[in-house]
């Protein structure tokens, strides 16, 4: 019983310290932001070498490099998932299927970056764009979304497949009709886990649709942009002390979306437990 | 087994039916008739092969990795594990109810639809007809008349139960099978499903898979003892009930097999 106890404790310590790392990381940089957060600092180009003005291109650029590459990963990880779980069998093909993505989700992300820059930019011609930063993205988050949706579907329960067969279902019936349906909260919250790590990735976009500094928007996806994470990154690595501000500013605006991403995420899926109870 | 009652008609029958799973025999030599519009109690232990029987009548058991039969099963004279079979078609004719209430995570009116859209009913104002009327034959309407949008995962587990059979007859079967359909609810809950089944075998063949020996005295009018994959006694209730012929069902019955 003594031991019990002690190991409960231990475990409780580790954590809540694990706990309090992560609260520590979202707080420091929230709080060390927050303060340079105004009107102008969300609708504004950067001004005189990022010492004035906002990042409003950045946020456009995140937000647009964001949607367009949910659009292209949704359909694709959703399909996959599907097929994965409810129609690829236990056979070889689907082992070999199965091991690859967990093999593309341990990839680290620079690779991905190389990637893209080797086939959208140069081999397809999309050069350094929206476009091609986007799918990179969409690429990286596939193996995300299709193994979460697997998951998702494969926690239906056998019950409710064997009552819409019991009723006369087809199989594509009771795939798309019942057991997407009923996965549909999880699929959501995978998504959104999805979404928060290509809005957050740096070195993708980096190496395929970022740009340092630019004075207008895009015109359309094949041109570049400004990222949140790429504009992070050079006012840290490549501007004095009078710009950081505008790091910390940006940072704190990530943070807060990815948080807000995350909470929405989480909420969901307390929603889908306590329907289970 | 036959039978020599005053005959009912024949809806399904079971003939030299052999059950596996992989190596493992779970159906031994199965014969037996379900009659039409009675109801038909298959008890026994646990492990004993009625449920497998069961789901071997609708072919449940299909998608079950090393599940193969041997024997014929007949419904109306026709063989259901024949290829050429339109086995959507046949799951419309025999509906299923299982153990635990399956609603759909939807609302209670698309839960009861849900089987005559995939049969191919766009007009409207018939299947809210159907959904009204598939309602009332499970006596749940009453309940349920002023909320057919809420989720279906609102309702009472006893009411869930109700919806399911409920979305079973909606696609007007002849015949329904039940997997042991109230041994997740409370009394109150069983005896009101099981009022229902008894109102409900004046329309429809009903073949029920019980644990629970009172509740098949209860309700059935056919009881079907099976033991190690065996088909031990089969008669009408109340003659198994009087005097058992065989041992295993006399030990089962006095409670010295459960």
């Amino acid at each position: 019983m003594k031991r019990d106890i002690a190991i409960s404790i231990i475990f409780r310590v580790i954590s809540y310290a694990a706990f309090l790392v992560v609260i520590a990381i979202f707080l420091t940089f929230i709080l060390e932001g927050f303060m340079y957060f105004s009107p102008e600092f969300f609708t504004q180009f950067p001004q005189m070498g990022m010492t004035k003005g906002g990042i409003f291109p950045a946020i456009v650029g995140s937000v647009s490099v964001l949607m367009i590459s949910l659009a292209v990963a949704i359909p694709l990880g959703v399909f996959t998932g599907v097929f994965l779980s409810e129609y690829a069998g236990k056979g070889f093909f689907s082992k070999i299927v199965d091991t690859s993505i967990t093999a593309l989700s341990g990839v680290p992300s620079i690779v991905y970056g190389l990637f893209g820059l080797s086939i959208f930019c140069i081999t397809l011609g999309f050069r350094t764009s929206i476009l091609s930063g986007s799918l990179t993205l969409a690429i990286m988050t596939l193996p995300v979304i299709s193994s979460s949706v697997r998951e998702a579907l494969q926690a239906v329960p056998r019950e409710l497949r064997e009552s819409a067969y019991a009723l006369g279902a087809k199989k594509s019936e009771v795939v798309f009709k019942v057991v997407l349906v009923a996965a549909k909260e999880r699929i959501i919250t995978a998504v959104l886990i999805g979404g928060g790590r290509v809005i957050g990735e740096t070195a993708p976009i980096l190496l395929t649709g970022a740009i340092f500094y630019s004075t207008m928007m895009p015109k359309g996806i094949l041109d570049p942009v400004m990222t949140l994470p790429s504009h992070i990154y050079y006012i840290t690595m490549a501007y004095g002390q009078s710009a950081q501000w505008m790091a910390k500013g940006a940072s704190a605006f990530l943070m807060i979306f990815i948080l807000i991403i995350y909470s929405t995420a989480f909420y969901i899926r307390r929603k889908i437990s306590n329907a289970h109870k | 087994m036959p039978i020599n009652d005053d005959k009912p008609s024949i809806v399904i029958s079971v003939r030299n039916f052999n059950a596996y799973y992989s190596d493992k025999k779970a159906l031994k030599e199965i014969n037996l008739d379900f009659y039409k519009n009675k109801i038909t109690a298959i008890i026994g232990p646990s492990g004993c092969g009625k449920s497998t029987l069961l789901r071997s009548i609708n072919r449940m058991n299909d998608e079950i990795a090393g599940f193969r039969t041997e024997g014929e099963i007949l419904y109306n004279g026709k063989n259901v594990n024949d290829k050429k079979l339109d086995l959507t078609l046949y799951r419309k004719n025999v509906g299923m109810v299982f153990q635990k209430p399956t609603p759909f995570p939807m609302s209670i009116y698309d839960n009861v639809s849900f089987g005559p859209r995939i049969h191919g009913i766009k007009n409207k104002s018939k299947i809210e007809d159907i959904v009204e009327s598939s309602l009332k034959k499970a006596a749940l309407w009453e309940e349920v008349k002023d909320e057919l949008h809420k989720s279906a995962l609102s309702l009472s587990g006893g009411q869930q139960q109700r919806l399911c059979i409920a979305r079973a007859l909606a696609v007007d079967p002849e015949v329904i099978l039940l997997d042991e359909p109230t041994s997740a609810l409370d009394p109150i809950a069983t005896q009101k499903i099981e009022i229902l089944l008894e109102e409900l075998s004046q329309n429809y063949s009903i073949i029920i898979v019980t644990h629970n020996l009172s509740q098949a005295v209860r309700i059935s009018d056919y009881m079907a003892y099976m033991f190690q994959g065996d088909l031990i006694e089969y008669d009408s209730t109340s003659k198994i009930i009087r005097s058992p012929k065989n041992e295993l069902t006399e030990q089962y019955l006095t409670g010295r097999i459960g």
